[in-house]
C-alpha cells in the first residue's frame, strides 16, 4: 500500500506557500492555549500535584533519557528498557534531589525496565482499574506542577506489530485482481527464491488469497529474517517457496525506505524502539522520546498505562496498567528468584 | 438535450435536474418521471452555542471540573461520529490511493479530499470502523479547493454524520480529528485526536489536532458532532495542521457533481409510477434496455441491490450512472422475479 503520502506532502507544500502571506493577515490562537499549551495545562496542576512524587527521571551519564514510575515505596521504578543504556544511571525526584539507580532486570518484549532507585518516602503510583474510553483525557506527568503534554486516548489497547519486514515484491496496482507480481527488487527474498514477474500468489503460510492486500496483511505479521511459506502459480504450473523476510534499512530500497524517511522528518523525534508490542494504548499526546517511560494518567490521576513509545506524528504508546503490572510481576520474581545455571 | 433547473421542497439549494435520456421526451412518460435529481448538498445543522457546557466558552479550561466537562463532550462525539467515518481505498491515475472519508447521507455520500478522489466512475473500497466494507465509486472532486465526493452504491442504510457550518466558529473552538493514519488497520480501531482551531481562513481551517497521511479525507468535527472540515494538509509543525473547510464543499458542489452535461448514461427506457411501485412503460429498439430483454410493464424492484419504490428513485440513482457502468436490476414480470444486467452507454445521438 502507498498511502497519498506524496500527495499530502505536495500539499502542504503548496498550502504551505499559498497561504504564508495570507496566513499573516488571519489572527491565529495564541500557542499558550493550544490543547498542549501552558494555559491549558494549568488546568491539569492538581494531577501533577497528585502524580510527581511517583515520577522520577532518569540520566544516564547525566543526560535525561526516560522518565519512569514508581511501582513501590522501597524505590522500585518501571522505565523504558531501550533508552537505558549502559553508563552512570542517577535519577531526578520531585524533590529536586539526585539519587542513584540500578537496572535490576528487564523484559525485552515490550521494552521495560525495572529499576531501583535510592530514595525513600516515593509514593507508589495508583493504577486505574476502570476500563478507558476513546476520547478521555491521557496526561504525562513529569516532575513539575504541570504536565510535560496531554492528549486523549486515541485508539483501544491493540497489538502493535513488530517492524515491518518486505519479501521485496511490487504488485500489480489493481485492488481487485489476483495478487500478480510486478517487478522485484533485487537480492532481497523473493529474488532469492526464484520468483519472477508474473508470477501469481495463491496462498501465504497456508491461508489462500485472492488479492495483494491479503497478502500484504498476512507478511505484515513477519520479522526480519523469519521464512515464510508462499505457494505461488506460474502459467499453468503451481509451485512452493520458502521465502526470506528483510527490514530494508534506510536508503537500500527506493520504494519504502523513501516514504519512512519522510515519514520521521514529518514526525518529529522518535523512539529508537516503537514496534512490537504486546498491547498497547494510542494516545494523541506530542512528547519527545525522553519523557517516554512514566506513567499515562487519567483526571483521578490514576495510571491508565505506561508510556512506551514516541511512534509517529500522531501517535505515542502506552502499556495498559494491566499489562504492565503483569511485567512487573515477572520482572518482580525474576530478581528474587534468578534463573539458576 | 435539456437540462432544467427544478427547485424542490426539502433540496432546493443545488438542485439540479436532467433528463435523463431521448427516450424520457416521449410524450407518454409523464413528466415526473422525466426528471433526475443529482445529489444535492447537504445543508448544516442548526446548533446553539448554550447547548454546550460552559467550558466551551472559556478562552481555556481551568479546574478538573471544566477538564470532565470536555472530556464527556468529547468521549460522546467519537461514540456518536465514529461509525460514519470511512477509510477509502482506490485505483486511480496516480495507482493505489488509500485515505478516508465521511459518510453525511443513509443513502452513503461520502466526504473526502480531492486528493483522495478522482474523477467520477472509479470504484471505491469503503471500510467502515467495524471493519465493514461496502463498494463505491467517485463522483468528482475540486482540485483547487481540495474537495471530492464519492457514493457508496451498495444499499444501505448507512451510518452518517450532519454537517456543519462555520459560521459561529471562534478560535479556540475544540474540535476531534478522526482517521485512518498510516491506512486502516483492522487490529486498531479508528484513530481520534483533539485539538482546538487555531486560525480560520477562508476555505481552512487550520487546528493542532495532530494528522498524518492516511488520514487525508478524514473528518473533523465540532463539539456538536458535525462535520467542519476534512484533513488536507500538514506542516512541519506536529501541532498545525490544515482541513479544507466545510464550506468550500458547499460553494464548490457543482464541480464535485460534475457537469449536467456528463450525465447522463444511456439506458433507453421510461418508467412511471404504478400501484405497485416503478414500471417500465418504454423500451427503445436497440438500446442497453432492449439487449437486456427488458419489457414494457416489467417492475423494478431493486437497482444494485436498492429498494425501488417510486420511479423518483429509480431515477435518482440512474442519474449518478456514467455511461460503460453496468447496473444490476431485479425485476417482476407477472410472478416471476429475476436480476438482470443493464450496461449503460452514451447517448446515441445528442439533442443537446
Amino acid at each position: 500500500m502507498k498511502p497519498t503520502l506524496l500527495f499530502i506532502l505536495l500539499a502542504a507544500g503548496l498550502m504551505q506557500t499559498a497561504l504564508a502571506q495570507d496566513e499573516e493577515d488571519f489572527p491565529s490562537l495564541p500557542s499558550t492555549l493550544y490543547r498542549s499549551g501552558q494555559r491549558v495545562l494549568k488546568a491539569f496542576a492538581p494531577i501533577s500535584a497528585q502524580t510527581r512524587n511517583s515520577i522520577v527521571e532518569l540520566n544516564v551519564n547525566e543526560d535525561t533519557v526516560a522518565l519512569g514510575a514508581v511501582v513501590d515505596a522501597s524505590g522500585l521504578v518501571l522505565t523504558k528498557a531501550s533508552e537505558i543504556k549502559s553508563g552512570k544511571l542517577t535519577c531526578w525526584l520531585a524533590s529536586g534531589k539526585e539519587v542513584e539507580a540500578q537496572l535490576l532486570a528487564s523484559d525485552d518484549d515490550d521494552d521495560v525496565a525495572l529499576v531501583r532507585v535510592k530514595a525513600r518516602g516515593l509514593t507508589p503510583i495508583q493504577w486505574a482499574t476502570s476500563p478507558i474510553v476513546e476520547g478521555q483525557w491521557a496526561i504525562t506527568p513529569g516532575l513539575a506542577d504541570t504536565p510535560q503534554a496531554v492528549g486523549i486516548i486515541s485508539t483501544l489497547p491493540h497489538r502493535i506489530r513488530p517492524q515491518r519486514a518486505v519479501i521485496g515484491v511490487v504488485f500489480r496496482a489493481d485492488a481487485a485482481a489476483k495478487p500478480t507480481v510486478d517487478w522485484l527488487q533485487p537480492g532481497l527474498g523473493a529474488d532469492e527464491a526464484g520468483i519472477k514477474p508474473g508470477d501469481i500468489v495463491l496462498a501465504v503460510d497456508g491461508t489462500t488469497v485472492t488479492n495483494f492486500q491479503q497478502v500484504r496483511e498476512i507478511l505484515r505479521e513477519f520479522r526480519d529474517g523469519q521464512m515464510v511459506q508462499m505457494r505461488f502459480q506460474r502459467e499453468e504450473q503451481e509451485f512452493e517457496a520458502r521465502i526470506k523476510m528483510t527490514t530494508p534499512k534506510p536508503g537500500e530500497l527506493g520504494y519504502y525506505p523513501d516514504s519512512d524517511e519522510r515519514e520521521n522528518r514529518l514526525s518529529g523525534d522518535v523512539s529508537l524502539r516503537s514496534e512490537g508490542f504486546e498491547e498497547a494504548i494510542e494516545h494523541d499526546t506530542v512528547l519527545e522520546p525522553w519523557q517516554c517511560g512514566g506513567p499515562l494518567v487519567n483526571l483521578d490521576g490514576q495510571a491508565i498505562g505506561l508510556n512506551i513509545a514516541r511512534a509517529s506524528r500522531v501517535a505515542t504508546y502506552a502499556l495498559p496498567a494491566s499489562l504492565a503490572r503483569e511485567i512487573l510481576a515477572r520482572l518482580k520474581s525474576k530478581v528474587e528468584n534468578p534463573p539458576s545455571r | 438535450m435539456s437540462v432544467l433547473q427544478l427547485p424542490r421542497a426539502r433540496t432546493a439549494r443545488w438542485l439540479l435536474a436532467v433528463v435523463l435520456s431521448a427516450s424520457a421526451c416521449l410524450a407518454d412518460a409523464p413528466p415526473p418521471a422525466q426528471i433526475f435529481a443529482r445529489p444535492a448538498a447537504p445543508r448544516p445543522a442548526r446548533v446553539n452555542r448554550r447547548d454546550l457546557p460552559g467550558v466551551f466558552s472559556k478562552p481555556a479550561p481551568s479546574s478538573l471540573a471544566d477538564l470532565r466537562a470536555i472530556q464527556e463532550r468529547v468521549a460522546a462525539v467519537v461514540s456518536q461520529v465514529s461509525p460514519a467515518v470511512v477509510a477509502v481505498e482506490l485505483t486511480n491515475s496516480e495507482g493505489i490511493a488509500s485515505g478516508s472519508g465521511v459518510v453525511i447521507s443513509s443513502d452513503g455520500l461520502v466526504l473526502t479530499a480531492g486528493h483522495v478522489g478522482d474523477r467520477a466512475g472509479r470504484r471505491v473500497t469503503f471500510t467502515f470502523p467495524d471493519g465493514r466494507t461496502a463498494t463505491g465509486k467517485t463522483i468528482g472532486v475540486d482540485e483547487d479547493s481540495d474537495t471530492g465526493l464519492m457514493r457508496i452504491t451498495a444499499p444501505g442504510p448507512w451510518p452518517y454524520v450532519n454537517v456543519g457550518d462555520l459560521k459561529d466558529a471562534r478560535l479556540g473552538d475544540w474540535a476531534l480529528a478522526l482517521g485512518n493514519p498510516g491506512g486502516f488497520d483492522a487490529k486498531r480501531s479508528l484513530v481520534v485526536r483533539l485539538g482546538r482551531i487555531i486560525r480560520l481562513m477562508p476555505g481552512v481551517v487550520q487546528t493542532d489536532c495532530t494528522i498524518f497521511p492516511g488520514d487525508s479525507g478524514g473528518p473533523l468535527f465540532d463539539m456538536y458532532g458535525r462535520v467542519i472540515g476534512i484533513h488536507t494538509a500538514i506542516t512541519s509543525s506536529t501541532v498545525e495542521n490544515f482541513h479544507v473547510s466545510i464550506t468550500e464543499f458547499f460553494d464548490t458542489w457543482n464541480e464535485l457533481i460534475g457537469p449536467p452535461e456528463r450525465l447522463p448514461a444511456y439506458c433507453g427506457l421510461s418508467v412511471v409510477d404504478d400501484a405497485e411501485g416503478c414500471r417500465l412503460s418504454k423500451i427503445e429498439k436497440n438500446s442497453p434496455a432492449s439487449k437486456a430483454d427488458l419489457r414494457e410493464g416489467d417492475q423494478v424492484l431493486k437497482v444494485d441491490g436498492r429498494l425501488i419504490n417510486a420511479s423518483a428513485t429509480f431515477e435518482r440513482w440512474m442519474a449518478e450512472c456514467g455511461p460503460g457502468e453496468t447496473l444490476r436490476l431485479e425485476i417482476k414480470r407477472g410472478n416471476e422475479v429475476f436480476s438482470v444486467p443493464i450496461k449503460l452507454r452514451s447517448q446515441p445521438h445528442s439533442t443537446k
